[in-house]
């Protein structure tokens, strides 16, 4: 048998993104330069809309050493006009892994700040250079920075950190990576100008490795409403997220240390003289409703221990057994736990087993869930055959997943709030795709909220048709949260419900010079994969894109029969100018005439009438015999 | 030097040549004439043109041929459909009247290009062709009338005097029987004046090979005939010029053909014309009678066979279908096919001897024509 002993080792998570990079989207330099980019312009914007700044973003990409072939070093800078970030959290920021400020429940571009920390990380580890931030949140100092990783404690080190004096807020992030722009070249600059058609509130600039200059200035002037942090909706939720809420919301028995028993004799005016117990009590009584929980809860657990304030100094509280209604606690002078028990039938019993067995459920739900109010709280718990005034902290574990399969398969809850998402709007979203498209037709269409698995969403989706649109279409620009998805089209769901059309039914044939805009906004996008460039056809969300694309693809059909009857009515008066002419030449000849007939006033007439309908063709079916 | 007499008969036939010209330009006049007034109305000019699909096709049992029924659609230049086919038959109209008013012929490969002089675009030759029954259907006269012929490649042999109407050859006048080879039917033998002759019979016959045996065994001077190579289905022309020579000279047709299926059915087209021209009634010959080579030949005359092919017994089981062959020996012959499934050539007679077919086959049948 081997003697080799199996070593467990506890990794960091910096460690864990280290060794498994490409989940992240840094699998390769051509892929790891455009996610890094993609990481800090998102990131940057983020910031902006967050406090409401029109961004000002200024992407710059340099080659340290131009000449030589790609994968070679790149120096990737990103400067917002944002908020800026305090020089006591820059450290943290940047050199460790999952640290941030994304983790309540909104919709933000990213969630955790990973990808960001991860691009330096890549960049580290390829270029062993330091990532360079420099943040002014107060618009007079600037804090620069100069940071490494210590990848095995998840731990920046402060290479450098110096500050001067400058008069405009903002952060800049420059870090040197080892990329390929002549592969990746096309993607970012495909990425920043589909950026700038879903933030047409934000002026993007972007100085590539080659010299050149790519500029998306503003064209909408107001910045969409920013979302809100929300409570969550109880289809989102699993057992351990109840459990952690549970205890949050228990209130702890008290430590009664010198310092609690003082706050108690001053809450009950009692002066330092020693009381016995029972006087205390009598005074506690009176005083009752002008005492604080805390206060309440000392005295209860007295009126069972029935010791005075000189015999409490010498004991510690340890465990309060509501079930065998048994109050335990460790006795310094004799070493030893001793136990007393309960009364049930006390009045004090009752604020005792509030403070231990938390909220009642409904309170719990009201409290703590969105749009739970108490008509539907009482409904809830008869449904999950809980008692409405259940303690919180009394469900067993197997009460707690009873409880948690409720929340999911109750249907009258209302649907979640949708005020944490941020969706473009329709009118900013017609403007871009009319200024990046110049369509001849534009149709666009934001959805109603809805919610899968308790997570809200929401669905916009854009349509045109025409102008300077190339052929070969539908052209499907995919968004979640803003985030333009360039890769792994395939697999995306919109792809998937935009080849399910039959665009045959709505007037749309051979290769349509047509676009499609979908943005979906949701506080989880359901991606596939953790490089978040497809979205999962979960059906919820499938519906919802259906329902948007048949409203679309309906006034598509509209404006092209239009269209059509236009072009026909167009091809009938150009067929009429080309064979009248001829019919009457031939006829003149036939009838002897010298003149040729007036037949002017026909064209005139039918150059302007659509009405004339077509007749079926009457065409000589084939005949029958030889010859 | 020619009497009197035979000099008016000339004027005759030129005035009637005459006359026949003047009124299919009257005709065509008062169809361009109608659709002048129309466009000068501020009308979209429109005509009737009777149904050529196989529904409007039925079989007239007292015409003895297939005609068209009443069904008629109205072809109209306002609908954008039926333009491009309209101002193509205004154009061949046009075409049709200057061929006729210069006398000069065309065929109907030579219209296809003419089109392109004017303008007028026709995918294929076949689209023009179409274009051209057309226009018979709705003048009711065939395309011949009109100056347009097929190409040649049925001929005539025999002794018929005949007397040429197109320009140049008005008045001459020419033997059939002074060209061993025969002499082709075209044009200008189609409107020929037929002037006499001592022939008795029309022999029509459905293979050039067969046409020169007959010539060379002296056929037209043994049995006092006018052959006629059909060169397979007989071309329109030929089915006129038979019709001219049975209506206008009192000969009496027979037909003579391949024993198989569609040798049965170019005498049957003879005879009473077929689907595809049934918008026209001067192309028939009713009482041409269809001699042989039978399917009971076959067996009576032991000749070589060869095995009919899928497509023979299908159409063998289509003609079933057909109304005129549903009595006689139009049906007994159709039946005999399908039992024996098999064919014979005309040629199939040579296994006795090159001239047995000339020295007895077509005596007996022709006997026997005169009992059909």
């Amino acid at each position: 048998m081997s003697s080799i002993k199996e070593k467990f080792n506890q990794i960091s998570p910096s460690e864990f993104f280290y060794s498994n990079r490409d989940l992240a989207g840094f699998s390769n330099p051509t892929r790891s330069l455009y996610t890094a980019v993609r990481e800090f312009v998102e990131n940057a914007l983020d910031a902006c809309d967050q406090k409401g700044i029109l961004p000002d973003v200024h992407l710059t990409i340099k080659a340290v050493e131009p000449e030589k072939p790609d994968p070679k070093p790149y120096i990737l800078t990103v400067k917002d006009n944002g908020p800026g970030i305090d020089a006591e959290h820059i450290p943290l920021a940047f050199g460790t892994v999952l640290y941030g400020s994304k983790f309540g429940l909104k919709q933000a571009r990213g969630m955790f700040g990973l990808g960001a920390t991860m691009a330096i990380l890549y960049g580290q580890i390829t270029t062993n250079k330091p990532v360079i931030v420099k943040s002014c949140s107060d618009g007079a100092i600037q804090n620069q920075f100069e940071i490494l990783l210590d990848i095995q404690k998840n731990k920046p080190v402060i290479v450098k950190h110096t500050t001067k004096e400058v008069s405009k807020k903002g952060l800049s992030v420059s870090i040197c990576l080892e990329g390929d722009y002549s592969k990746a070249g096309n993607k970012i600059r495909d990425y920043v100008y589909e950026t700038s058609l879903i933030t047409p509130y934000a002026s993007i600039t972007f100085d590539d490795p080659k010299g050149q200059k790519f500029t998306h200035t503003r064209f909408v002037k107001e910045i969409p409403p920013p979302p809100t942090i929300i409570r969550p909706h109880p289809h989102g939720i699993d057992v351990e997220r109840i459990r952690r809420m549970i205890v949050e919301s228990q209130f702890e028995i008290p430590v009664i240390d010198d310092a609690m028993i003082e706050k108690v004799r001053k809450d009950l005016g009692l002066s330092k003289k020693n009381l016995s117990f029972t006087a205390i009590m009598d005074k506690a009584k009176k005083k009752w409703k002008t005492l604080s929980r805390q206060v309440r809860v000392v005295i209860a657990l007295m009126s069972f221990l029935k010791m005075d304030f000189e015999k409490l100094n010498k004991i510690k509280i340890e465990d309060l057994d509501i079930p065998n209604k048994k109050l335990f606690y460790w006795d310094f002078g004799d070493s030893q736990s001793k136990a007393v028990d309960l009364d049930p039938e006390s009045q004090y019993y009752k604020q005792l087993t509030n403070t231990v067995q938390g909220e009642p459920l409904t309170t719990f739900l009201t409290k703590r869930f969105q749009r739970i109010g108490p008509t539907t709280a009482v409904k809830f718990a008869e449904f999950a055959k809980f008692k409405p005034e259940k303690r919180m902290g009394t469900l067993t574990n197997q009460e707690l997943v009873q409880l948690s399969d409720s929340l999911q398969k109750f249907d009258d809850f209302m649907a979640p709030d949708s005020s944490c998402l941020a969706p473009l709007g329709e009118e900013p979203l017609e403007k871009g795709i009319k200024k990046f498209f110049n369509p001849d037709f534009t149709a666009v269409v934001q959805r109603p909220p809805s919610a899968y698995s308790g997570f809200p969403f929401i669905v916009e989706m854009g349509i045109a048709y025409g102008g300077d649109i190339k052929s070969g279409g539908p052209h499907v620009y995919r968004y979640a949260n803003r985030i333009p998805l360039l890769y792994d089209e395939g697999s995306d769901v919109v792809l998937k419900v935009v080849n399910d059309t039959d665009w045959g039914r709505y007037k749309v044939k051979g290769d349509p010079p047509f676009i499609i805009v979908s943005h979906i906004c949701s506080t989880r996008i359901p991606y596939k994969t953790a490089g978040k460039e497809n979205v999962a056809d979960r059906q919820e969300i499938e519906r919802e894109l259906r329902l948007a694309l048949q409203f679309l693809s309906r006034k598509l059909a509209a404006y092209m029969s239009k269209r059509g009857q236009a072009d026909m009515a167009k091809k009938r008066a150009n067929l009429y100018a080309k064979y009248i002419p001829l019919i009457a030449e031939f006829c003149t000849e036939l009838a002897g005439k010298k003149k040729a007939p007036n037949y002017q006033k026909i064209l005139d007439e039918n150059a302007v009438d659509n009405t004339v309908k077509p007749k079926k063709d009457e065409k000589e079916e084939s005949v029958i015999g030889n010859n | 030097m020619a009497t009197t007499k035979e000099k008016n008969k000339i004027k005759e036939r030129g005035k009637k040549a005459d006359e026949k010209q003047k009124n299919i330009l009257e005709m065509l006049k008062s169809h361009g004439a109608k659709i002048y007034d129309d466009l000068d109305n501020g009308q979209f000019p429109k005509f009737s043109i009777p149904s050529r699909s196989v529904s409007n096709i039925v079989y007239d049992k007292k015409l003895r041929q297939y005609i068209l029924g009443n069904n008629a659609a109205v072809r109209s230049s306002r609908n954008s459909a039926q333009l491009r086919s309209f101002t193509q038959l205004m154009w061949l109209a046009f075409f049709a009247n200057r061929l006729t008013h210069e006398k000069k012929s065309s065929t109907l490969r030579d219209v296809y290009y003419s089109s392109q002089a004017f303008a007028i675009e026709f995918e294929d030759q076949s689209e023009s062709d179409n274009i051209i029954v057309d226009l018979e259907a709705v003048t009711s006269k065939p395309r011949e009338d009109f100056h347009i012929f097929p190409e040649e490649r049925s001929s005539i042999f025999g002794d018929l005097n005949i007397e040429y109407t197109i320009p140049g050859y008005e008045g001459k006048s020419m033997n059939l029987s002074n060209h061993p080879d025969g002499y082709s039917i075209g044009p200008s033998l189609t409107t020929a004046e037929l002037v006499d002759t001592s022939a008795e019979i029309v022999i029509a016959i459905e293979k050039g090979g067969l046409f020169t045996r007959f010539v060379e065994e002296q056929i037209d001077k043994k049995f006092k005939s006018i052959i006629i190579n059909t060169g397979g289905q007989a071309p329109r022309s030929t089915r006129t010029l038979l019709k001219r020579l049975h209506d206008e000279m009192g000969l009496p047709v027979i037909v003579l053909t391949d024993g198989d299926v569609y040798g049965e059915h170019i005498a049957m087209v003879i005879k009473s014309g077929s689907a595809n021209a049934a918008h026209l009634r001067e192309l028939t010959v009713p009482d041409a009678k269809w001699v042989g080579v039978w399917a009971t030949d076959i067996e009576k005359y032991k000749l070589p066979t060869i095995p009919m092919t899928e497509s023979d017994i299908k159409r063998c089981y289509d003609l079933q279908k057909d109304p005129r062959y549903q009595d006689g020996i139009w049906k007994k012959e159709l039946d005999v096919f399908l039992r024996l499934k098999r064919k014979a050539e005309l040629e199939a007679f040579s296994k006795y001897g090159l001239t047995n077919i000339t020295d007895k086959y077509l005596p007996q049948k022709l006997e026997l024509a005169k009992s059909l």
